[in-house]
């Protein structure tokens, strides 16, 4: 090994989780592995437990053992963090006021695993000996690595090292991102990408700014220079598809013309809403911003489908 | 304790979340302020007018004088109002352009010094109280005033902003019984509370619904079915059935999606329970869910309808008028009495200063023994699983 490699093989980064056997983010069967922190405040966002850059605590009301247990009621456990309610279902409740900041070492005390850290510091020898477990898989079926989060470019040293080495090992890569991070940041983890998958959520910045906490001028001017300082990176456009947010012909057909020019952008994904995330919001004290985001219906979803396979020029049209 | 009796510049501050009349609160503090020389002044938009004062064009600090300002207790709060009030988690666009939250409460506590605030009167709820309690435990001195439009605060009888809710759900519920009755329907109305149903029950009462839901005890739907045919034999064809937002229902399936391998892809940790206690969260949905389930199992036609935001509107009622005159002005004894990091409290008939430390995470509820169930229940009006 040389002193590289093990310098790459001892990076480390926060992760969120590793899904194995993952389908929809590139191509063939892939690891999905999330990593921790956000540069979004998406108001629709599926993965609350993503946002935060450092490891925090969650807590599953049905694995709490209740007043029999009571341990994280007493030091070191922060004063007020937990109680009992009168009269209750005897489960502990969070003041995720006060719980908030509490330690791996310490949420490691319930004996339950009700407490649970969302997130864990992993060198990326850790996260690739996960990774290369489905490498027959890889191989069979053209998969690979994923990096999802969060936000790739927010740990971009990491993320980089984890590519390469995937590289290194013959394993093909693939990221998701939203490209809201400055041009250097991405500018690091390009070069040991295959495939990019990539968010155009809103064209228009003043309604970007209003969904996600900033305008989209410089993450369509990171697309477009990635575009064409990366060439044989396979690029492939998505849109979490909203109504009333961006469940739009405008916003579909915006983004087709932004990455017409490209021929490296290779495909539009459209990813229909689901309101996936709302038992979690609950599990880490956060309340969903407002709640009642639709799924798009078929028809509509289909109808814009048609308009992304004619320009791409695909005479048999998908459904999705 | 002793006296405070030097002159104090007091702030007044209110959390997030909207009260009709909370100007009430403030003309007490005012007015009580005014008596003992001491000056108040009010804090714009929660925190906001202190953390980003350059938002603010006059300063994000105003004086307060009841004999200049308009603090007309029936008009909303001339302290204005933010959406989050949390100075250990603000949001902001950092340098690189990127959302992140950080923590500003020593910043704030170091603007608080610096203008010169000797005290904090805060308008809070629950959460706001957990916020302002870790203030005080880095050394702000502060009062808080309880607000809860649920009156699910602990160690108050009444919290400010229940009073007005309770009357204009009772207003409303009129209406939805006459609407019942002109379509010769089952009215299922939703009202607030997601975690005390006392704004259910009492005004569920009030119009004698023939249903009460409420968080505490769980509703079964095939009992509640047979409640209402039985109502609803003879002359009477209509229902009125009360939901509070929060309720619980038993053997009604949770509409869950399955985990798709989509989802599993996009969203790393998710998961498809369901319990058999369903309890419904999300405002409209509670309504919805009792409607429909209600429809199964009854030939009578249902419609629910949501009174939801409608009650945080308008104007206070008149307990809460008086109320919060009293509370602002109770704020303010605190302070002189030397009292900190205390919540007042209305005990009747007195006014008490209850430390943060005991007033957070306690949850009012309504008590199995209340004397509401048992009117209730000589009214025979429905309201849960009794064997459960
Ligand atoms: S330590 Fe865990 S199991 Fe025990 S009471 Fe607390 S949350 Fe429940």
């Amino acid at each position: 090994m040389t002193d590289q490699t093990k310098n790459i093989l001892e990076i480390t980064g926060t992760v969120l989780n590793i899904q194995r056997y993952c389908s929809h983010d590139g191509p063939g069967i892939r690891t999905n592995v999330f990593i921790k922190g956000c540069s979004l405040r998406c108001k629709w966002c599926g993965n609350p437990e993503s946002i935060g850059m450092k490891p925090e605590v969650s807590y599953d009301p049905k694995k709490c053992k209740g007043k029999e247990c009571s341990i994280c009621l007493k030091k070191p456990f922060p004063e007020g963090g937990f109680y009992f309610v009168e009269g209750d279902d005897s489960k502990i409740k969070v003041n995720w006021q006060l719980a908030k900041g509490i330690t791996e070492k310490i949420t490691s005390l319930c004996p339950t695993g009700a407490l649970e850290m969302f997130g864990k510091t992993m060198t990326v020898a850790e996260v690739m000996a996960e990774v290369e477990k489905d490498a027959s898989f890889y191989r069979s079926t053209g998969g690979g690595l994923t990096i999802s989060g969060g936000e790739v470019m927010l740990q971009p040293d990491f993320a980089a090292a984890l590519l390469q080495e995937a590289h290194n090992r013959g394993i093909n890569t693939a990221i998701e991102t939203a490209c809201n991070a400055p041009w250097s940041f991405l500018e690091k983890v390009l070069p040991h990408v295959d495939t990019m998958l990539h968010d155009l959520k809103l064209m228009n910045s003043e309604r970007h700014k209003k969904w996600t906490g900033v305008g989209n001028e410089r993450i369509l001017a990171n697309f477009k220079k990635a575009y064409e300082t990366f060439p044989n990176v396979e690029f492939i456009a998505r849109t979490p598809l909203i109504p009333g947010v961006n469940a739009d012909d405008e916003h579909v057909m915006g983004v087709l013309e932004f990455i017409k020019p490209y021929k490296n952008v290779i495909d539009y994904e459209l990813l229909p809403y689901h309101r996936f995330g709302l038992g979690k919001y609950e599990s880490l004290g956060v309340i969903y911003e407002l709640d009642d985001y639709k799924t798009p219906s078929d028809e509509v979803v289909n109808r814009f489908q048609a308009m992304i396979d004619e320009a791409f020029g695909r005479t048999e049209q998908r459904s999705v | 304790m002793s006296k405070e009796t030097s002159q104090k510049r007091v702030a007044i501050m209110v959390g997030a979340g909207y009260i009709p009349g909370i100007n009430a609160v403030v003309a007490g503090a005012s007015l009580a302020a005014g008596q003992l020389g001491w000056e108040l002044v009010g804090i714009l938009d929660g925190f906001e007018g202190l953390l980003h004062p350059e938002k603010y064009p006059n300063g994000g600090i105003i004086s307060i004088d009841p004999r200049v300002l308009n603090l007309d207790p029936n008009t909303s709060s001339v302290l204005g109002q933010s959406a989050r009030v949390d100075p250990f988690n603000v949001r902001i666009v950092n340098e690189l352009e990127m959302v992140e939250e950080v923590d500003m409460s020593d910043e704030l506590l170091k603007r608080i010094k610096a203008a010169n605030i000797d005290a904090v009167i805060s308008i809070v709820g629950g959460l706001g109280m957990s916020i302002l309690y870790q203030l005080h435990k880095k050394g702000l001195n502060t009062v808080c005033v309880p607000r809860s439009i649920e009156n699910d605060i602990a160690s108050t009888s009444v919290s400010f902003g229940f009073n007005t809710a309770l009357t204009f759900t009772i207003d409303m519920l009129d209406r939805a019984r006459l609407a019942a009755k002109a379509a010769h329907k089952i009215a299922v109305v939703e009202v607030q509370g997601e975690v005390a149903g006392w704004i259910a029950l009492q005004a569920g009462i009030a119009v004698a619904a023939d249903a009460v839901l409420i968080p505490e005890i769980p509703a079964d739907l095939q009992q509640l079915a047979t409640h209402l045919k039985n109502n609803m034999t003879g002359k009477k064809s209509w229902g009125l059935v009360v939901v509070a937002q929060g309720a619980k229902i038993i053997n009604q399936q949770k509409k869950e999606e399955k985990v798709s391998s989509l989802k599993a892809s996009l969203s790393p940790l998710a998961t498809s329970d369901s319990n058999s206690e369903y309890v419904i969260h999300k405002s409209g949905q509670a309504a919805q869910a009792v409607a429909e389930g209600l429809q199964l199992r009854i030939a009578e036609e249902t419609f629910p309808m949501v009174i939801g935001p409608w009650v945080r509107g308008g104007v206070p009622s008149a307990v809460d008028r008086q109320l919060g005159v009293a509370y602002g002005a109770g704020a303010i004894q605190a302070l002189e009495a030397g009292s900190k990091g205390v919540m007042v409290a209305f005990v009747p008939p007195d006014v008490k200063f209850v430390p943060l430390a005991e007033a957070i995470n306690k949850v009012r509820t309504i008590p199995a023994e209340s004397m509401f169930f048992q009117v209730a229940d000589s009214l025979g009006i429905y309201f849960g699983n009794k064997e459960a």
